[in-house]
């Protein structure tokens, strides 16, 4: 117990009991549904799960710094719809100032909520709130009710879905799932090792304590939401990729799911723990459980209801377990810190 | 004011004056008067309604209207309040004619009654209020039962004698226009010559594309055995084509439906989606917008067995809507069918 206790995160229990549940609610849809255990089953699941995710690492550090952000939605509409009219118009555009294009759109966005929040000292909630209906505003003046279409698109976009990254066996794992999990990789490594990035937990933490060791918070919270931004729109290009057909109404509501996957995957609501990790657990639990309820015929009605109980099991568990989980540890921890002195602790 | 009199008054003569038509006169729309417009799509942003306010803006145009045609639309989520939010404003602003492509059932029924009760003229058109309840007249695109057997006819040749199972794809489930064409579809499957065609179910993709296309890889799984995905949707069609290529299953499953020749175009040439059927909707828009302009002139009243002409469309007569209990209608048709052979044409 101590050795766990000593190399073990609160947190990380979550992540792996978060795990469990993964694979226990695989193995009973398997048994439930026949069929379950294709490469088709893991191919639908992976490609819902890429895009969710790579939105959802921007997410995790919004929250992560005591923020939110609900713009990612139309973030991710306005930079697939904008790259998407790019590339009908220009179809020799190399595809990777395409992802430049979008990531940088994406980035600019972002940095205009980063600045209000940081620098303007607006709420989070408000500022994001404002940029969701007036990004779509600007998306849907720009689009003059046209859609993007498929075929208006070159093919190397629209055969980029179906690219596979590597394959084993039966199962195709497809680009894009790879590059969502290298960038969960590339973040969760960042996060837990950089200086830099583990700033954004101190400032989440403790705002005050941060602010007084001299940290620069303001420019924590804005790199967060510029990271959610150019993130968000490198996943408005996946969602062009794969989707094909862009109209104004592109990944409205996604901000729920990226929340709710965040949140889900054990990142706490009110900052300063979570990894991007868990964040990527969360997109997969929600969406095995999308597609395995479909698969039921359960009413998307219901549906709806149980992605709705799930999040507030999330957090409720995360109020109490996680807190009695973290009382037990700093109890030992204090066990730990006094005795080596004998006899000097009172 | 004025100018509706006088139109009004010049219709009327040149009513009198036409020559008649087994008993009825045909009416004359008269241009110039200054009559306030609106057309509402179900919502913003999809191309058939955009083509749609194309064709009426071209009628506004050939009918010298002084004042502006105002496109107004919900979007895709809220459509349903939107709507009637829409519906509500104009009647307050006392417009003289609002197109409604219904989204909301009879829910419209209140704030259609309060825009008629004003004075202003409600045409829907693409899509009804079922009960007809505060709308003038429906200007039909296609006769709803021709839908179902159109749709039944599709499923069948690309199928083969053979037949096999399929399932539908449609918009939202409030879409008085949608629901319309799976009943008529149902009906005409009780033919025997569609004994060996099996209804699988029907999914809804409420008309975003992100949605239609993962209702339909779920819909692969969800009927096992599934040969054809028939969506009487211009976004599902599109989304269920690209779905299908994406998974590599258009071997195997093929789509069919209502759809734009210009957004179909590749599915088409490449097998995905054989065959599909569509009217034009710039002349929906164009028939519309004469028939309300025509009503809130007073051209012609809203009655059974009126005839009038509808510009480069020729005349239409106003009669008794077969498919539903009340309600009068004007119908366009006729159907367009599209195979690889003829898409390429029609999409540009």
């Amino acid at each position: 117990m101590r050795w766990l206790q000593r190399h073990i995160r609160p947190e990380q229990i979550r992540e792996f009991s978060l795990l469990l549940l993964i694979v226990a609610a695989v193995l009973i849809f398997g048994s439930m549904i026949d069929g379950y255990y294709t490469s088709r089953t893991f191919n639908r699941i992976a490609s819902s799960v890429a895009i969710i995710t790579v939105v959802a690492v921007g997410q995790t550090l919004v929250v992560l710094t005591r923020n939110i952000d609900l713009a990612v939605g139309s973030i991710v509409g306005c930079t697939a719809y904008f790259t998407g009219a790019q590339l009908a118009a220009h179809h020799g555009l190399p595809p990777v100032v395409a992802v430049l294009i979008a990531m940088a759109l994406g980035c600019a966005m972002g940095a205009i909520n980063g600045a209000l929040v940081a620098y303007g000292r607006v709420p989070s909630i408000i500022v994001t709130l404002g940029s969701l209906a007036i990004y779509r505003g600007i998306l849907i003046d720009y689009s003059g009710a046209r859609t993007v279409t498929t075929d208006s698109l070159p093919k190397w976009l629209i055969d980029l879905p179906r690219l596979n990254f590597i394959t084993i066996g039966d199962l195709d794992i497809r680009a894009m799932f790879a590059l969502a999990v290298g960038i969960v990789v590339l973040f969760q490594i960042g996060t837990s090792f950089l200086n830099v990035a583990r700033r954004f937990y101190a400032m989440g933490s403790n705002p005050d304590a941060a602010e007084l060791i001299g940290m620069p918070t303001r420019q924590i919270v804005f790199s967060a939401f510029v990271l959610s931004g150019t993130l968000s729109g490198l996943a408005g290009f996946m969602f062009l990729a794969r989707f094909g057909n862009i109209t104004v109404e592109a990944a409205r509501g996604m901000e729920l799911q990226v929340v709710a996957a965040v949140v889900v995957g054990g990142v706490n609501i009110f900052g300063g723990s979570g990894t991007v990790f868990g964040a990527m657990l969360g997109a997969i639990m929600i969406a095995i459980l999308e597609q395995s309820l479909f698969r039921l015929q359960i009413s998307e009605f219901w549906r709806d209801a149980i992605l709705g109980l799930l999040i507030l099991m999330a957090v409720a568990s995360d109020a109490v377990i996680l807190n009695r989980l973290r009382a037990i540890w700093s109890r030992t921890e204090l066990k730990l810190v006094t005795r080596p002195g004998t006899g000097a602790a009172p | 004011m004025k100018k509706i009199l006088l139109a009004t008054a010049l219709a009327g003569i040149v009513a009198l004056l036409a020559p008649h038509h087994a008993a009825r006169a045909e009416a004359t729309v008269a241009p110039g008067a200054s009559v306030d417009m609106v057309l509402l799509p179900k919502f913003l942003g999809i191309l058939p309604f955009d083509q749609a306010h194309q064709g009426a803006e071209e009628a506004a145009k050939e009918l010298k209207n002084g004042k502006k045609l105002q496109y107004l639309g919900p979007t895709p989520e809220n459509s349903v309040a939107g709507q009637i939010e829409i519906v509500t404003n104009a009647a307050t602003q006392g417009v003289g004619a609002i197109m409604i492509s219904n989204n909301s059932g009879d829910q419209i029924v209140p704030a259609a009654k309060a825009a008629k009760a004003k004075g202003a003229k409600v045409v829907t058109w693409d899509s009804q209020i079922p009960s007809a309840e505060g709308e003038d007249v429906f200007v039909a695109q296609v006769d709803f039962s021709e839908t179902g057997k159109v749709m039944a006819d599709m499923a069948l040749h690309i199928l083969g004698a053979d037949g096999g199972k399929f399932a539908i794809l449609s918009a939202s489930p409030d879409a008085a226009n949608q629901n319309a064409w799976i009943a008529a579809m149902k009906d005409a499957l009780k033919d025997p010559k569609y004994s060996k065609l099996e209804l699988q179910g029907i999914v809804y993709g409420n008309d975003q594309s992100e949605t239609s296309y993962n209702q339909a890889l779920a819909m692969v799984d969800k009927f096992p055995g599934m040969k054809l995905i028939m969506a009487p949707t211009s976004v599902g069609i599109v989304a269920a084509a690209k779905a299908m290529q994406d998974e590599k299953l258009c071997d195997k499953i093929k789509i069919s439906g209502l759809g734009v020749p210009s957004e179909m175009l590749a599915y088409t040439k490449n097998g995905c989606a054989p065959e599909f059927a569509l009217w034009s909707f710039v002349d929906l828009g164009y028939l519309s917008y004469y028939t309300a302009y025509g009503l809130a002139t007073g051209a012609f009243k809203a009655e059974a067995g009126t005839s009038f002409k509808a510009g480069r469309m020729g005349t239409y007569t106003i009669t008794k809507d077969p498919t539903r209990k009340a309600g009068l209608r004007v119908l366009m048709g006729p159907f367009s069918l599209y195979n690889k052979d003829n898409v390429e044409a029609a999409a540009k």
